[in-house]
C-alpha cells in the first residue's frame, strides 16, 4: 500500500518536475511579442530576458546572432542569388535556436499534450502544422498588406492585434474546454476513490478500481480528438513571427520577395524541429507517470489527474496572460 | 495516508510558483539602434537637455517606411516621414525615450522632446529630436544612459563621436563608457527587476570641473 501511494507520489513529483522545467526554460508563449513597440511603428517589444548565462544565455545569444545575420544575407542575395544557400542555412539555425527561446507556443502546446494525454505522432504533427502555419501567416500577411493593399507598417500592426486576439482567446478557449474535460474526470476519480476507501479499504488492486480511474473514452484522441488538435494548432501558429515579418519586408524592400518567403518557410522548419523536441518530452513525461501510476493504486491515478486539472489551468493561465499583457499594452500600440 | 498526500500538495504550491516566475517570456533584440547623443548647454553654463540622432537597422528601417506614400520613388523627405516621426515621439514618451539620467547622483526628469525629424539615407532611418531636462542642471557630473530594459531594442553609442557638447563650458569633457561587466549576481538582481537591458547600457559621462 504504502509503496503503491509512494510511487503515485513519485510520478507525480516526476511529472510537475517536468512541468515546471519546461515552464522556466521556455516561458510563455509568444509573449515576447505581447508588448507594444516602443516606437510605434513595428515588431512589438518583449519582456526582460532572463540573465545571459547557462544554457538560455547561450540561446538567447545565438538567436540574436542568426536574426542579425538575416539582414545580410539577404542583402547579399540581392547581388549574388548563390548566396541563397547561406540565407537559407541561416534561417533554419535562427528558428531552431528562436524556437528554443521565446514564443511559438511551446508552452502552449507541451501543457496540451500533457493534459490531453497525446501520442508523441500528434505531439510532432501539431509542432510541424502549428509552426509551417506561423510562416504561412506571416507571408499571407505580408503579400497581402504590401503587394495588394499597399498598406504601412501601421496598418500590418493592427492586422497582426486582431490576429492576437483571436489566438490567444482560442487558447483560452482551449484552455477552458481542457479544464471542463478534465476537472470531470478528475472529480469521477475523486468520487470513486471515496467509495472505494470507504468500502473496500484492504484491496487496491482490484480490477474495478483500475477502471474507474481509466479516463473515459471520450476523452481519449479520436475523431474528435483531431478536430481539437487543429484548434490548439490554429491558437498557436495564427500569430505571425515579429522576426519573419521582419524579414519578408526587408526582402520586399530588396525586390527579393521570393528570399524572404523561403527563409521564412526555413525559419518555420527550424522552429518545428525545435517545438517537436519540447513535445516529445511532453509526451514523454506523460507516459511515464501515466506507467508509473497505473501500476500503483487510486491514489496515483487521482493525482494524474489533478495535474492534468493544473495543466489545463496553465493553458488557460497562458492565454489569459498574453491577451491581458497584450490588452495592457495597447496604448503603445500605432 | 495523510503524509503521503501532503508530499504532492506541496508539489502542487511549487507548481504555481514556478508558473509564476516563468510567465516573462525573453526575446532577443529586434531592431538595432546606434545612438549619437549632443549634451547642451546654455549661456550660463548649466545643461539643458540631450539632442539625439538615433540611427536604426535596415531591416527595421525597411518595415518602418513601408507603404509610406513617397513623392519621389526611393526618396523619403522629411515631409514624407514627418507621420512617422510624430507616432515615434508619441510612442517613445511611453518608454522615457530609453533615456537615463543622472547630475551629481540624481536622476533627472525630462519635459517634452520638440524638434524631432526622421531622415532616410542609404535605406536606413535616422530620428533627430531634442530631449530638454525639466530645469536646467548645474551639476558638474552629468551621466547619461541609453537602453530598453526589456532589451527589444539594443541601443548602442556610434564607435566614433557619439557624443558632442554644445556650448559647454570649455573645461568640461564627455567619454562614453562601456556597459559593465555582467557578473552574475547584477543579471539575475536586474531580470527580476524587469531591467535586463540596463546591462548592456552604454553611458555618457560628462565631466565638469
Amino acid at each position: 500500500m504504502k509503496t503503491a501511494a509512494g510511487r503515485g507520489t513519485i510520478a507525480a513529483a516526476a511529472f510537475l518536475l517536468a512541468l515546471g522545467f519546461l515552464l522556466t526554460l521556455f516561458g510563455v508563449p509568444d509573449a515576447a511579442f505581447a508588448q507594444g513597440s516602443p516606437f510605434g511603428v513595428g515588431p512589438r517589444a518583449a519582456p526582460p530576458p532572463p540573465p545571459a548565462e547557462g544554457m538560455m544565455g547561450w540561446i538567447f545569444a545565438k538567436q540574436a546572432e542568426f536574426y542579425r545575420m538575416l539582414s545580410g544575407s539577404l542583402r547579399a542575395v540581392k547581388t549574388d542569388q548563390t548566396a541563397v544557400a547561406g540565407l537559407f542555412g541561416i534561417s533554419f539555425l535562427y528558428g531552431v535556436f528562436h524556437a528554443a527561446g521565446p514564443g511559438h507556443g511551446k508552452a502552449v502546446i507541451s501543457s496540451y499534450l500533457f493534459a490531453n494525454n497525446e501520442t508523441w505522432r500528434r505531439g510532432v504533427v501539431l509542432s510541424f502544422a502549428s509552426a509551417m502555419l506561423q510562416a504561412l501567416v506571416a507571408i499571407v500577411l505580408v503579400a497581402v498588406a504590401s503587394l495588394v493593399l499597399g498598406a504601412t507598417a501601421r496598418r500590418m500592426g493592427d492586422a497582426v492585434w486582431y490576429i492576437e486576439i483571436v489566438a490567444y482567446s482560442l487558447i483560452i478557449l482551449i484552455g477552458l474546454q481542457l479544464l471542463w474535460r478534465k476537472g470531470r474526470a478528475f472529480m469521477a476519480a475523486l468520487r470513486g476513490k471515496a467509495d472505494h476507501h470507504g468500502h473496500h479499504d484492504h484491496h487496491h488492486h482490484d480490477a474495478a478500481c483500475d477502471h474507474l480511474h481509466t479516463p473515459p473514452p471520450a476523452n481519449l484522441a479520436g475523431p474528435g480528438g483531431w478536430r481539437r488538435g487543429l484548434a490548439a494548432i490554429v491558437a498557436v501558429g495564427l500569430r505571425p513571427c515579429s522576426g519573419a515579418v521582419l524579414v519578408l519586408i526587408f526582402a520586399l524592400a530588396q525586390g527579393i520577395f521570393w528570399a524572404g518567403i523561403g527563409a521564412t518557410l526555413l525559419i518555420g522548419l527550424g522552429t518545428a524541429i525545435t517545438v517537436a523536441v519540447i513535445a516529445t518530452v511532453a509526451v514523454g513525461a506523460r507516459g511515464l507517470a501515466g506507467r508509473l501510476v497505473s501500476s500503483g493504486d487510486g491514489k496515483g491515478a487521482l493525482l494524474l489527474r489533478g495535474v492534468e486539472v493544473l495543466a489545463s489551468l496553465a493553458v488557460i493561465a497562458f492565454g489569459a496572460l498574453l491577451l491581458a499583457g497584450y490588452m495592457a499594452n495597447e496604448r503603445m500600440l500605432i | 495516508m495523510i503524509p503521503a498526500m501532503k508530499i504532492p500538495s506541496r508539489f502542487l504550491a511549487a507548481a504555481f510558483v514556478v508558473a509564476a516566475f516563468a510567465s516573462p517570456a525573453q526575446a532577443h533584440p529586434h531592431v538595432w539602434v546606434t545612438v549619437t547623443s549632443a549634451v547642451v548647454y546654455d549661456a550660463k553654463g548649466a545643461a539643458t537637455g540631450v539632442r539625439h540622432a538615433w540611427k536604426f537597422d535596415d531591416m527595421y528601417s525597411a518595415f518602418a517606411v513601408e507603404g509610406l506614400p513617397q513623392k519621389t520613388k526611393g526618396v523619403f523627405t522629411r515631409e514624407d516621414l514627418q507621420g512617422l516621426a510624430e507616432v515615434n515621439i508619441t510612442t517613445l514618451k511611453e518608454s522615457d525615450f530609453f533615456t537615463f539620467a543622472k547630475a551629481g547622483g540624481k536622476d533627472v526628469v525630462f519635459g517634452e522632446a520638440s524638434d524631432y525629424y526622421l531622415d532616410y539615407k542609404d535605406e536606413v532611418l535616422t530620428l533627430n529630436f531634442m530631449l530638454p531636462f525639466k530645469t536646467p542642471v548645474k551639476e558638474k557630473d552629468v551621466s547619461i544612459e541609453v537602453y530598453d530594459p526589456s532589451y527589444f531594442v539594443a541601443f548602442a553609442f556610434a564607435e566614433k563621436d557619439a557624443v558632442a557638447l554644445v556650448g559647454a563650458p570649455a573645461q568640461c569633457k564627455a567619454a562614453v563608457e562601456a556597459p559593465k561587466e555582467v557578473s552574475k549576481q547584477l543579471s539575475e538582481a536586474s531580470f527580476l527587476a524587469g531591467n535586463w537591458g540596463q546591462n548592456f547600457a552604454s553611458k555618457i559621462a560628462v565631466k565638469c570641473p
